[in-house]
């Protein structure tokens, strides 16, 4: 990477993490953020106050409060979609194919004569099951090893970076593409495992980067200069400021795995029938979509909902634990 | 008088409440004077100026009240327009941290010769003379080679006089200095300072010197306004201030400075911390930290009294004030 | 300068070979490449043998991958599963797909940036909110639902284009799939700018340029968006290889033969050539958008040298 050479601006790394207020007045800034007694704010009292402040924020977000609601929804109709959709999603019935709304059958019929709603509901599985393991997986993966580069450095940071730059410069689709088209395996975990592979070096970057930024902030050198060991100093100091920007990349990722997911199984390498997934119903729409419209619409919905969800929590998320974006 | 405040109200709408950060403040300068505003931050001294300039950010700010007298015109009543072709022009400002307040991205020439092409319609030739002439009158050495360079290839000292040249580019009447060298090496504090002054001198100019550093103050002021919690709280000449305070918040920024014939004892330090201007105290904003603060001081605030027809202070005990 | 440049291609080389590497193992992992070559039917064990030994296939993985990217460099790309030669298929499929990346960019740079300054300089004005609203909405939506629904949208229902796309691919029937295949970038470009018009807009050498008494357009476009700029620059630079990468889904949708198509039937077919084929040069074109994006960056920001 080139190499930024002007002199730092200490204020802009310092207003990054103890930020509070957001008031314009730099004047009024300077009165929020003087110490408190002698010493300043220890090190300690940083990750809480981020962290409650953000939650503060949060729970007066209309955005937030909307997605979260989103994605518990959906959480409980993964977790138990029988509730609101009796019948077998793998129920069909030839002769009802692309029939439309019908009582009973509020979103019609699909090309297969099987009931849209019943697939749409039993669908949200694949997708929540598939984003929450795979961020899940990328997430510890990318962090450990992002925290332990940034943190040590030398041989391993610079081998483990050129990894990540090669899976960068492999297309994702493609990579699905080739590799997945080879497993035989219809559930849920090649895709998993896929995303994860390839979407680590993300998360390992995120990781890495903040932990070499905080690594440099005075309050860590003076504890390193006071004999912390690594450990210690990796997790007290570290470790609760480097994690709010891998939430917020991860809670976005989520969302996009979930797409990346529809994107695959429409291509026909991520899931195949007789799974259910959003994006095999959109698949097998497409071609009736001049008749059958409804179909490839009600899956097409609920997909981009609930990617939208992910994402605006995400977006919230970080609008709380970054004021100075705001 | 060349400039005049008076009475300005200017209002920040936080989260936490509406912030005065300026009440009422009024001071003037003539040209060729001098005129020093001291503060600590949060004082309100850089938002009076940023209002009399009109680079306020509106929002979150708002002047609320006052006037702008500027050459026997109130600028808080002229349009948009009117008010561009005044800044830069007939008032110019120079800015604290030089490498940020310069376009990163522009070379110290074209941003240099911004003044005359745009205000004077001078072609890009004769401006970038223009450019090289100023850079020389602030001793920039081998200005012809460097004004093609950008800000970062400057020294900090080197930066702030391109700061100043960009100020003095058109000889406004007034010039607007705030903390003009906070930012420098103490070494080139001097310099810088020297320069300044005597480009004043040479043009007449009025100087509005917006700082914290009363060593500063000493050298080149005429008269000192010192300001705390968004108010005037003492206004008057250089010497008599150093004589005598009658203020206590100014007493109080006098004894804070070391001093060598006081070498040994412990350095004064004015207790507490400055009021959150969403919250000012009522009565004077100063008693919570005053150690002259009587009950009078938590209910009633004091106007600016006048100690002699050049001076006022806003404490109702003034007179014990001076008399030490 | 010079040095940066070599020093960076150099830098290149491994990531280059890990990649191409990776594809050649995956696709080695993938399927019997032979199984391919005899098309539809399944070959005898006697020609599966021979074909087997032509190709080297005997050989353990690595020397094939050697022997490979030699072929490479020399240009031959080796054979397709219909006989056809590799380079051959990528000289008609990487003009269909460069038009379309090239559209999908004008969209990115006309529309995102044109959004993102207008955004930018209204923060949190009814504009900005709709924008913002609606670049979620389109990253949000997956890309083939998007192209799905405007094809339905405007091809079907209002018949306004024509749903598939000719195997010319001329310009005009471009247009759709380019705003389809640009849809994501173009709402990051949006909010990338805004972003960046927003927090520029706060800092000192603004607040300077507002004092020296310059017209606000004049504040804007020659202080505010030059600087603004630079990170969306570099945005878009290096997104041309994800574009091209990112193509199979928008050809698939319009059935363009473009590199995604040639690449799917690829997969499909098992040939192993044309896929390593397509994937090389496609992380070549990644690789050199990045540096060139990375020089670019300094003839943009003075302030970056490099060492």
């Amino acid at each position: 990477m080139p190499e930024q050479h002007y002199e730092p601006e200490p204020a802009v790394a310092g207003a990054a993490i103890g930020g509070t207020v957001d008031v314009g007045v730099e004047e009024a800034e300077t009165l929020e953020k003087r110490p408190k007694g002698r010493g300043g704010p220890g090190p300690r009292d940083r990750p809480r106050s981020l962290w409650s402040d953000a939650w503060r924020d949060l729970r007066r977000n209309p955005v937030f409060i909307i997605s979260g609601l989103v994605i518990l929804f959906l959480v409980l109709i993964s977790l138990w979609p029988s509730a609101i959709a009796s019948g077998s999603p793998l129920k069909c019935d030839l002769a009802r194919a692309q029939e439309g709304s019908r009582p009973g059958h509020p979103f019609g019929f699909d090309g297969q004569g099987c009931d849209v709603y019943t697939r749409t509901v039993h669908g949200a599985r694949t997708s929540v099951t598939v984003g929450v393991l795979a961020t899940l997986g990328v997430a510890v993966l990318g962090s450990v090893l992002g925290a332990l580069a940034g943190f040590f450095g030398g041989v391993w940071d610079s081998v483990l970076s050129r990894v990540t730059d090669v899976f960068f410069a492999i297309p994702v689709v493609l990579g699905g593409l080739v590799l997945l088209s080879v497993i035989t395996s219809n559930t849920v975990w090649p895709v998993i495992g896929f995303i994860v592979l390839l979407g680590w070096p993300q998360i390992f970057r995120i990781a890495r980067g903040s932990v070499i930024t905080v690594k440099q902030n005075d309050y860590v050198q003076a504890a390193r200069a006071l004999g912390a060991s690594p450990s210690r100093l990796m997790l007290r100091h570290i470790a609760p400021n480097a994690v709010a920007p891998v939430i917020v990349v991860a809670t976005i990722a989520l969302g996009t795995y979930i797409a990346l997911e529809a994107t695959l199984s429409y291509l026909g390498v991520g899931l195949k029938p007789p799974s259910v997934s959003w994006g095999i119903d959109i698949s097998a729409a497409s071609p009736y979509v001049r008749n059958a419209p409804h179909a490839l619409l009600w899956p097409s919905g609920a997909l981009a909902i609930t990617v939208l969800a992910f994402i605006m929590l995400g977006d919230a998320v970080r609008d709380a634990l970054d004021p100075k974006l705001r | 008088m060349l400039l005049e405040v008076r009475d300005l109200h200017v209002e920040f709408h936080t989260r936490d409440g509406v912030a005065k950060a300026v009440d009422g403040v009024g001071y003037g300068v003539d040209a060729g004077e001098t005129l020093a505003v001291l503060g600590e931050s949060g004082s309100g001294k850089s938002v009076t100026a940023q209002a009399v300039m009109g680079i306020l950010d509106t929002p979150p700010g708002r002047i609320t009240g006052g006037e702008v007298l500027f050459q026997g015109r109130d600028l808080l009543k002229l349009k948009e327009e009117e008010r561009r072709r005044v800044r830069g022009a007939e008032m110019a400002m120079i800015f604290q941290d030089a490498l940020s307040s310069l376009n990163p991205v522009l070379s110290v020439g074209d941003q240099l010769a911004e003044m005359f092409t745009v205000h004077r319609g001078m072609s890009r030739r004769d401006a970038r003379a223009k450019a090289v002439e100023l850079m020389d009158r602030v001793r920039i050495p081998a200005a012809r080679e460097r004004v093609g360079q950008y800000p970062h290839q400057f020294s900090g000292g080197m930066r702030q006089r391109i700061m100043i040249a960009m100020a003095l580019a058109l000889e406004p009447a007034l010039i607007i200095a705030d903390e003009p060298t906070t930012a420098l090496d103490v070494t080139v504090q001097a310099q810088v300072m020297e320069l300044l002054s005597e480009l004043q001198r040479e043009y007449d100019m009025g100087l509005i010197l917006i700082t914290h550093d009363l060593g500063v103050v000493a050298d080149v002021a005429d008269r000192i306004a010192v300001m705390y919690a968004g108010r005037i709280v003492e206004s008057a000449p250089v010497h008599d201030i150093y004589k005598a305070p009658a203020h206590p918040y100014t007493r109080g920024l006098l004894d804070s400075v070391p001093r060598l014939d006081l070498k040994g004892r412990e350095l004064y330090a004015i207790k507490g911390l400055p009021p959150n201007l969403t919250h000012v105290p009522p009565g004077c904003a100063f008693h919570p930290r005053c150690p002259l603060a009587r009950d009078v001081c938590r209910t009633d605030e004091p106007p600016l009294y006048e100690v002699s027809p050049t001076r006022g202070s806003a404490c109702h005990f003034w007179r014990e004030c001076l008399n030490g | 300068m010079g040095r940066y440049v070599v020093q960076r291609l150099l830098q290149m080389i491994p990531v280059f070979v890990g990649a191409t590497l990776l594809i050649f193992l995956m696709v080695n992992v993938m399927g019997d490449p032979v199984a391919g070559l005899c098309g539809e039917r399944r070959c005898d064990p006697a020609t599966a043998g021979r074909l087997r030994q032509e190709f080297g296939l005997d050989r353990p993985v690595w020397q094939q991958y050697l022997t490979y990217m030699g072929n490479v460099f020399t240009g031959d790309f080796g054979t397709a599963f219909n006989g056809q030669e590799v380079t051959e298929l990528m000289s008609t499929a990487f003009p269909v797909t460069i038009r379309l990346t090239l559209i999908a960019i004008v969209f990115e740079v006309v529309v995102g940036v044109t959004l993102g300054v207008v955004t930018g300089l209204r923060r949190g004005r009814p504009v900005d909110t709709g924008v913002l609203l609606f670049t979620l909405v389109v990253i949000s939506v997956p890309t083939f639902v998007t192209g799905l629904l405007l094809q339905l949208l405007l091809g079907v229902k209002w018949d306004w284009i024509r749903p598939s796309v000719s195997t010319e691919a001329p310009f005009a029937e471009l247009l759709l799939p380019g705003l389809v295949l640009a849809s994501v970038s173009l709402a990051y470009v949006t909010r990338l700018t805004r972003t960046s018009i927003a927090e520029n807009r706060r800092s000192d050498y603004v607040r300077t340029a507002v004092a020296k008494g310059l017209p606000r357009r004049r504040v804007v476009v020659r202080h505010l968006l030059r600087n603004s700029l630079i990170p969306v620059v570099t945005f878009i630079g290096a997104d041309i290889g994800f574009l091209m990468g990112g193509a199979i889904v928008t050809e698939r949708i319009f059935n363009i033969h473009g590199v995604g198509y040639q690449l799917y039937q690829g997969i499909l077919r098992q040939s192993t050539q044309t896929v390593v084929g397509f994937v090389t040069v496609l992380v070549l074109v990644f690789l050199v958008a990045n540096l060139v994006v990375d020089l670019l960056y300094a003839v943009l920001d003075p302030r970056i040298r490099y060492a």
